[in-house]
Formats: C-alpha cells, sequence, structure tokens
C-alpha cells in the first residue's frame, strides 16, 4: 500500500483507504453538508420571518463626508443637509467589504485579539480554497469530466502546482493554527480578561441560572479548531514520513517539519502508514462533523458575523427606525417584529464581550448588559423557531426570561426585564464596540416602545413625559417661562419668528429650565452678543427636542415635539441651527431631515471654534491644563470631537486626554432618557466613576460641553470628594474667562497673544 | 354594571393665574387647560374595576377648553364611551352649576356607579359628588381610596382623619368621590391618543342649563399677605440695636431696660 516514490511532484488522493471506506467518506460528507444545508435553511427561514427593510447590500457607495449638498441621501432615504462619514452615511459595500476582509473591526481597540482573528480568518480561508481545489481536481475534473469524457481521470494537483499549492497552504495553515493557539491560550486565562470574558449575567434571575454550557462551547469551537489545524499537519508530517522524505517535498514545508519531528521521536515509515490511516479518519470526521456543526453554534457567527458586517448601518442608531407600524404595533412583541438585519444581529453575536466590557450601565451594577439582551433573545428566537444549538445556551431551573413562554409572557418585561430595558443610556458604546455590526441600541428602543405602549414605565418618567406632553418641557413648567432666563440679560436676544437671524439657537430643556443651567446659557447669550454674530430663539415656541423622548420609546410624543418644532421653524428666519445639547444637535442632525427639517445644524462647540478662529471673540490666553469630556452624542454618535479641541487651543489650554475619549469616551449616566428616572439603585454612578478617571490626570479644570453634563458632573465631583481640586466648567465658561478677563486682546488662534 | 366617570378641565397651575378685568374670573385667555388630578384618579379606580369585573366605564365631562384631549386620553386609556356635555357658558362655573348640569345628564343614563375626584382646585370642599348625590337621591361616599364591587353592592374604603380607614358597603347606584385610585393612574401613549382621537367616537349631548338661585361671587382675590418679614442689614451691631428697638416697640421687653 506504501505509494511509491515517484520522480513527479505529486500525490495520490485517498491513497490508504480501499473502495468501501472511499464510499464511507462520502456518504458521511453527504449527511455533513446535509446536515450543514439544513441547518442555514433553518437559519434562513428565521431571517424570512423578520421584517424586510430592504437589501441595504445593494446600495450606492456613500457621499464624501464634505462637499456635498443638500438632497444627499442618508438613512432611510431620507434627505440629510449634511452627510458625514461613519455618521449619517450609508456605507457603501465595497467598503464594508473591505472592514470585514481586514477585520478592521475586530482589531480596533483590540490589537493582538485582532490581528490573531485575521490570521486564523485568512488562515482557514486558505485552507477552504487548499480544499476546494482538491475537491475540483478530484471530484470534477478528475471523476466527472476527464473520466467520464475521456474514459481516463486526469489530475491537474501534480508539478510545479503541487509545489506551489502545499508551500502557500502550509502557511495558511501555520498562520491559523498560530492564531487558534493565541486565541486558546487568552481563554484559558479568562480572569485576566475581566469583565469582557466573564459570563455572569448583569441581570441576575432570582432561580439562578447556568452558562456552563456557553463555556463548554467555546471550548469546543477552539478545540475543534486546534485539533483540525493539528491533525492536519501531522497527517502531512505521515505522509512524508512514510514516502521516505522525498526532497521536492520541502515545499510542503510546515509538512516536513512535523514529520522531522515524528522521526526523532522514533516514527519511522512503517509506523507512519499505520498511524496515517487512524489518524487521517480522525482529521476527516473531524472536519467533516465541523462542517454539520457549524450551523448550529458559535462556529456560525463565520457566516452570520461577516453577512452582519456587509449589511450593518451605522446611521440607524443616529437615526431610530420607526416602530412596525405595519403590524399595527407601537413596539416590538413577536419574533415578525423584528427585522431580518436584527435577527441576523442575534445570531451574530460571538460573545466576544466588548459591550459588555464597554457598558455603562453593566459598570454601575444595573441589570443591563447589551452581550446578555442579545444572547437572550437569541435563546428567545430560537426556541420560538424550534432551532436547538449544539453547547450555546444557558440554563434555568425554572421558565423564564429567554425561556419564558405562553400566553401572558410579553417579550418586552419577561423574556427581556424591565428595568434591564430601561437601564440603558442610549450612549451607543456597545454599537461602536461590536466588532460584527450588532446595533444593540435600536432594538432596546423597539422593546422600550413595547413597555411605553403597556404603560409600563417608573413613576418620575411617566411624570416627565406627561409634563412633555402638557408643555412641551420635562420640567413641567409652563411652556412661555421657557426664554425667561433671557430676562437677566442687559440686552435683548432677536426672536427669530419676527427677524432674521442667521443662527437660530435651539437652547433645549436643562439650558432653559434648569437654575444651575441658566447662568451658562446667559454666557454663551454674552460671549455671542460681544461676537457680533447674529443669532436669535424661538423663544416660547421651542419645545423639548424628543431626542430622548425617542429613545425612551414614547414615539407619538416625539412626533408630536417634531410637528410643533417644524411648525415653529417654519414661521422663522434663520440661516442655520445651533444647539447647546448634544441629545437635540442629535435629532436635529439626524432625525428631523427625515420630518422636513434642510437646515445644517451645528453644536455651540463648533459656533465658538469658528468665531475664535476668525477673530470675532477677543481672548488672552488662559494657560490652563484641563481635561475634557466627550458626550456620547456629540463625541461617538456625531464625531464632533476637534471643535472643542480647537477652542480650548484657542484658548491656549493644554488638553490633557482622558484614557477614553472621543469616540470612545464613556457616558455620564443622563443619556437615553435615564436623567427622567431613579439611578440611586446603582451601585456606582458612570459620572463618579468618570471623575475618578479624570482625577488620576492630575488637572483641576474638567471641561465639558452638555448642559446634562454639567449637571451630573458636579454633582459627582462633590459626592466622590473630589470638589476641592476639580471644578467642573462649561467650555463657554472658559471662553467668557478668556474674553472678558483684563488683557483680553487681539485675535486669538493657536498662537498665544501676550496680554 | 356600568360605571360613569365625572371629570373637569382646570387651568394648568404651572401657569401663572392673573384676574380678568371683571374682577370675578381669571384670564383665560392664554392659559393651558388639564382635566383635574382627581378625576384622573376616578377614572383609574374604574378602569381597575372594569379589568376586574368587565364593566363598562363611561366618561362624561362639561364641553370646557381643552376637554377632548381629556376624554380621548380616557378612550386610550381603556374607557368606554366619552360623552361631552355642550352648550357651557364660558367662564368660571360653580360647583352647584356643575352639579346641575352633570345631574339632569345623569338621571337620563343607566348606571350602577357614578365616581369623580373627591376635590378639584375650586372644590376643595369636595361639593360635587355631594350635590349630584343629593338630586339624583342616591348614597355617597367621599375620600374614596378603593372599589370593589359584589353582587350588587360596593365595597368602598375610606380614609378618615387621625391615620383610620373605614370599609363600607354602599348600596347601588350610588356617588362616590376618590381620593386616590390603589395604583397612580396608568401613562396613555400618545400614539393610543392619536389613534382614539383619529378614530372619533366623541358623544356630544347638549348641557341642561337649569336656571335657579345659585351663590354669586362678588370678588376674585390672590391670597392677601398676612405677615412680612423685614431684613436687617448693616453692622452686627446695628442690627442688635434694631432688633432691641423692634422688640421694646411690640413691648416684648421691658421699655426702660
Amino acid at each position: 500500500m506504501i505509494p511509491l516514490p515517484s520522480a513527479a511532484p505529486g500525490r495520490t488522493i485517498f491513497a490508504h483507504e480501499s473502495p468501501v471506506a472511499i464510499i464511507v467518506f462520502y456518504c458521511l460528507a453527504v449527511i455533513s453538508i446535509a446536515v450543514f444545508f439544513y441547518g442555514w435553511g433553518r437559519r434562513l427561514a428565521k431571517y424570512r420571518a423578520g421584517r424586510s427593510t430592504g437589501c441595504r447590500l445593494l446600495r450606492p457607495a456613500p457621499a464624501g463626508s464634505s462637499g456635498t449638498g443638500p438632497g444627499t441621501t442618508g438613512h432611510g432615504g431620507c434627505p440629510v443637509p449634511e452627510v458625514v462619514a461613519g455618521v449619517n452615511a450609508t456605507p457603501g459595500t465595497a467598503g464594508a467589504v473591505l472592514a470585514l476582509v481586514t477585520n478592521r473591526t475586530v482589531r480596533r481597540r483590540s490589537r493582538a485579539v485582532g490581528l490573531a482573528h485575521l490570521a486564523v480568518f485568512w488562515g482557514f480561508a486558505g485552507l477552504l480554497v487548499a480544499t476546494t481545489i482538491v475537491a475540483i481536481d478530484y471530484d470534477v475534473y478528475g471523476h466527472l469530466v476527464t473520466g467520464l469524457l475521456e474514459g481516463r481521470q486526469r489530475s491537474f494537483f501534480n508539478g510545479d502546482f503541487y509545489l506551489a499549492f502545499n508551500a502557500v497552504f502550509d502557511a495558511a495553515g501555520v498562520a491559523a493554527l498560530g492564531g487558534t493557539l493565541y486565541l486558546l491560550w487568552r481563554r484559558a486565562r479568562a480572569e485576566h480578561f475581566h469583565p469582557q470574558l466573564d459570563y455572569r449575567r448583569a441581570e441576575q434571575p432570582d432561580a439562578g441560572y447556568s452558562r456552563s454550557a456557553f463555556v463548554a462551547g467555546d471550548w469546543l469551537f477552539i478545540g475543534v479548531l486546534v485539533a483540525l489545524l493539528f491533525t492536519g499537519f501531522v497527517v502531512q508530517g505521515l505522509r512524508i514520513d512514510e514516502s521516505h522524505f522525498p526532497p521536492y517535498e520541502r515545499w510542503t514545508w510546515m509538512g516536513w517539519l512535523f514529520a522531522r519531528a515524528l522521526t526523532g521521536v522514533g516514527i519511522g515509515a512503517e509506523a507512519a502508514t499505520t498511524v496515517h490511516s487512524y489518524l487521517w479518519w480522525l482529521h476527516a470526521s473531524m472536519a467533516l462533523g465541523f462542517v454539520a456543526y457549524l450551523p448550529f453554534s458559535k462556529a456560525m457567527h463565520i457566516v452570520t458575523s461577516g453577512a452582519d458586517l456587509l449589511v450593518t448601518d451605522p446611521s440607524t442608531t443616529r437615526c431610530l427606525p420607526p416602530p412596525p407600524a405595519a403590524e399595527g404595533r407601537a413596539g416590538y412583541e413577536v419574533l415578525t417584529d423584528f427585522t431580518r438585519k436584527e435577527l441576523l444581529d442575534l445570531d451574530a453575536c460571538t460573545k466576544c464581550g466588548r459591550c459588555h466590557a464597554v457598558c455603562p450601565a453593566r459598570a454601575a451594577g444595573a441589570a443591563l448588559s447589551p452581550r446578555d439582551l442579545i444572547l437572550d433573545l437569541r435563546q428567545w428566537a430560537e426556541r420560538q423557531r424550534g432551532i436547538r444549538p449544539v453547547l450555546d445556551w444557558e440554563t434555568r431551573p425554572d421558565a423564564t426570561g429567554p425561556a419564558a413562554t405562553g400566553p401572558g409572557v410579553s417579550l418586552a418585561g419577561d423574556v427581556v426585564k424591565e428595568h434591564t430595558l430601561w437601564a440603558c443610556t442610549t450612549c451607543m458604546a456597545c454599537v461602536e464596540a461590536c466588532p460584527v455590526g450588532i446595533e444593540h441600541v435600536p432594538t432596546i428602543v423597539q422593546l422600550r416602545r413595547s413597555l411605553v405602549d403597556q404603560g409600563r414605565m417608573e413613576p418620575r418618567l411617566q411624570t416627565a413625559l406627561q409634563n412633555l406632553a402638557q408643555q412641551g418641557n420635562s420640567f413641567g413648567k409652563s411652556a412661555r417661562m421657557r426664554a425667561r432666563w433671557t430676562k437677566a440679560l442687559d440686552f435683548s436676544i432677536p426672536d427669530a419668528r419676527k427677524e432674521h437671524v442667521d443662527l437660530l439657537w435651539f437652547v433645549g430643556d436643562h439650558a432653559s429650565f434648569d437654575e444651575r443651567l441658566q447662568e451658562l446659557s446667559r454666557t454663551l447669550a454674552r460671549v455671542l452678543h460681544r461676537s457680533g454674530v447674529s443669532f436669535g430663539l424661538l423663544y416660547d415656541e421651542e419645545r423639548n427636542s424628543g431626542n430622548d423622548v425617542r429613545r425612551v420609546g414614547e414615539e407619538g410624543l416625539f412626533e408630536m415635539l417634531v410637528e410643533h418644532n417644524l411648525a415653529a421653524f417654519t414661521k422663522s428666519d434663520f440661516s442655520e441651527i445651533f444647539t447647546t445639547d448634544p441629545h437635540s444637535f442629535n435629532t436635529l442632525r439626524n432625525e428631523y431631515p427625515g420630518y422636513g427639517l434642510e437646515k445644517r445644524v451645528r453644536h455651540y462647540t463648533q459656533v465658538l471654534a469658528d468665531l475664535l478662529e476668525e477673530g470675532a471673540i477677543p481672548v488672552r490666553p488662559l494657560g490652563r491644563r484641563v481635561t475634557y469630556h466627550d458626550p456620547c452624542y456629540l463625541g461617538r454618535y456625531n464625531r464632533v470631537v476637534q471643535a472643542p479641541r480647537r477652542v480650548l487651543r484657542s484658548l491656549g489650554c493644554e488638553t490633557v486626554e482622558m484614557p477614553r475619549n472621543k469616540d470612545n469616551t464613556f457616558c455620564c449616566g443622563a443619556g437615553g432618557g435615564r436623567i427622567w428616572m431613579d439611578d440611586s439603585h446603582l451601585t456606582e454612578r458612570p459620572s463618579e466613576m468618570r471623575i475618578k478617571e479624570a482625577a488620576e490626570l492630575g488637572v483641576d479644570t474638567f471641561v465639558v460641553s452638555c448642559p446634562k453634563d454639567y449637571a451630573m458632573y458636579s454633582d459627582a465631583v462633590k459626592t466622590t470628594g473630589h470638589a476641592d481640586h476639580m471644578t467642573v466648567r462649561d467650555i463657554v465658561q472658559l471662553v467668557d474667562e478668556a474674553s472678558t478677563a483684563p488683557g483680553a486682546l487681539g485675535v486669538a488662534s493657536g498662537v498665544a497673544v501676550e496680554a | 354594571m356600568k360605571l360613569i366617570v365625572a371629570m373637569r378641565q382646570l387651568p394648568d397651575l404651572v401657569e401663572e393665574l392673573e384676574l380678568d378685568s371683571s374682577g370675578k374670573d381669571i384670564d383665560r385667555e392664554y392659559l393651558t387647560f388639564v382635566s383635574n388630578e382627581w378625576d384622573e384618579q376616578a377614572l383609574e379606580e374604574a378602569l381597575l374595576l372594569k379589568e376586574a369585573t368587565g364593566a363598562e366605564v363611561c366618561v362624561v365631562a362639561l364641553d370646557e377648553p381643552d376637554v377632548d384631549s381629556t376624554l380621548y386620553t380616557a378612550l386610550a386609556k381603556g374607557a368606554d364611551r366619552a360623552v361631552k356635555l355642550t352648550g357651557i357658558p364660558e367662564g368660571w362655573m360653580s360647583t352647584h352649576d356643575r352639579a346641575a348640569i352633570l345631574s339632569a345628564w345623569l338621571a337620563e343614563q343607566s348606571y350602577d356607579l357614578i365616581m369623580t375626584g373627591v376635590q378639584a382646585a375650586d372644590d376643595l370642599d369636595g361639593q360635587l359628588a355631594a350635590i349630584v348625590a343629593a338630586r339624583l337621591g342616591l348614597p355617597h361616599a367621599a375620600v374614596v381610596v378603593r372599589v370593589d364591587a359584589k353582587d350588587g353592592v360596593a365595597v368602598v374604603s375610606q380614609e378618615l382623619g387621625g391615620g383610620t380607614a373605614v370599609e363600607a358597603e354602599i348600596r347601588l347606584p350610588a356617588v362616590l368621590g376618590v381620593q386616590t385610585a390603589r395604583q397612580p393612574p396608568r401613562y396613555a401613549p400618545i400614539t393610543r391618543i392619536r389613534q382614539a382621537m383619529n378614530a372619533g367616537g366623541l358623544e356630544e349631548a347638549p348641557a341642561a342649563v337649569t336656571p335657579g338661585v345659585r351663590p354669586g361671587l362678588r370678588r376674585l382675590f390672590p391670597p392677601q399677605r398676612s405677615g412680612q418679614a423685614e431684613m436687617l442689614e448693616g453692622a452686627p451691631a446695628d442690627v442688635a440695636e434694631r432688633i432691641i428697638d423692634i422688640l421694646r416697640s411690640k413691648g416684648l421687653i421691658d421699655a426702660g431696660a
């Protein structure tokens, strides 16, 4: 049976196997492939049960981040006056494919893991190509084409092609083996990667739970991959060993090394022949088993995560999709309410835990982990569709959470707990961190919509919503009092409803009604007034923008507020809008265009940066060392990260960056309507963690650019005991200080003007 | 079982109330109106009763500013019918007039229980339920905090003073002045209110405004300040002198001391 070493490079397929064994192999292969397609058929049927939102894979290339005028299509086909890549531009297919093949999202913020994954990705892609080539040569070219046509099986798997094949695909195997061994080693040291690889739930079921199947499933997956690669190389080594090391097999360089090692441990040509057959069957059955196992396990991410990355659209979280109104429902209640993309999201999750690690609610001890949310929904969806996964479920002694079934069980409230859904600050850190393109926040909002529809919410939130419905602000104050803060100014701000202004200032609830923040609004008014820029207000006709109302899940109230604000815009005369509040900024910029707003929207830090650089606000350098906190809705949602830093530079301040900054900023805990809810149950408020992070930097000024941040962090410096050496300052207070202090003169720029 | 909940509109007290030129009413021109918060409690208790017994809930209100929003909100929350009594004279209406209009309409209806808020901002004495009951010749209970229906009677819990409560059976039909429901009034999502508005379904009935002897309103005025604080400023020694002078002038210390 020992094939003679031939002079011509090549190898015989099924060299050791009898015709019966070959038939057995093909039968097993057919079964495994049948199971593979059955599994994917079940999954595809599940996705098809979801709502279709159009194929986002067949979309036009994104418009550039600059030079695109009004009318450019953004999310959902609505016109966006200003398209910004990565914010409201729908990504193009080419970019998505590039991100996929380079593993860009996997490498982001996790270099070592990302590179290991890239090696595994391309390694296995190479091995898949290798196996396919052999199959084409042996089965298609050999048996079907030449075998049938010429009556004689021919092969191209020899000669130089054979040598190059082995050299290249041995490299692929080595890459895959190196990558999997690193990931195996990391998994074995999971405790060093706390909390990312910690599977303990954020929301604790009363009767307990076990996630040991998750852990076993992880080990099975990585274990099979390593075993496949290792046995593959050993089989190669045995073949070279038993054929007495033909010199051309040096091209099979890794197999050659394995063969050398085998002879080194005393396995000669004779022994190799015996072992070869057994090990080949082990290798082959593992491979066939893996194919069958793939659609039912963590391994499905090989397909689902890639597919999700191709169809993910970061603009979805910035501009939330409407409720599933066609089904007559206000929010998600049943599986068919989910979009196909969202059902794919559930299967795309690899439990990598990046979202779990960055979530401020999880860090604060709340009952939310974005990872748990996705995994719970996935298990619920699998049960709904009768799909039984392999080692990929959580067990509970009672039928609660994802196992809850029967009449009276509501998806929002029972399957996913109420306090879990309300814990979300919609800071979007999870969406940003997810390497496979899962959009957690839109799903959470859809589930919240269902809670709101059932009237399930805490009393404080209900009061806030009733105030918003009645008076258009969450403070429950008269709508006519909105601009009362302007009365303490010694000049009057033009009324945009009565005269033309260049900039319409959308002040927002907190900056208008919160007495602690009204002085900040007056400071901004004075700075703008002195600069000579033309700006005005809507006065008592402004209403809450609705950003947080929408994220709470009160879509009807959001629409009511939008209608009111749009009517006020229509009767006013202005060129563009700027906001104090980053949350208002987000909805005006990304969501209002869908309702007809066609004006450019900016944040006040952008206005200030331009005015300072134009010299319209003369300042003296402050020479302070400060740190700056990026608001989620400014830095992460809208990528406005340079404007506030330009302002600080213009003021001659040195900005010491926080460890988590810009699009990686950490939430203050107030977003997504959390500011209207009780946070006394948290073990530590996110704002307090953030202040402690800042306290490590050795700076005395914590600069913010959001009214809610000012309120949250002013409290947090006191409660964390840092009030005596750290002050929270709104960026406009620094501008004011630099422009009114003695010696304010000259044109401010990067070059400091000496006083 | 048929429940009728009488609701009413009041100026939103977050607005600054001002008197009109007549001095007998507040200036209603720029006010926003909301439903009486105790009526919301009565509605909630009625809806809970509906959920427990399958009763029918009908809401009735006089045609006052923004009343449609209150009635549609009640429908969105689960009320079965909403009736608006039209032809109401503008301006403030006394509780007696209000009770007369409601009673005239109620006399034509079939019902087991009439519920309304125990009081309102301009009816702190809580007379409405009592007068309606008197006009209809029905039993009445005030300061109700819970209602359960049981074989032709209602079991009502009432709050008494001094931290005591009483549970009583009341023969039906009856009129109840509700203090609180057993749970906070539910939230009506705007989408549902809008759906109710789009569906219409608000019934209208002419209000029978009967002439009669009523108490007349002579004057409306903000509460007069009964006392005033005077801030003493200046050096501590001067302030101390002033305090002594004041105490002497009030006769609180011996004038010659």
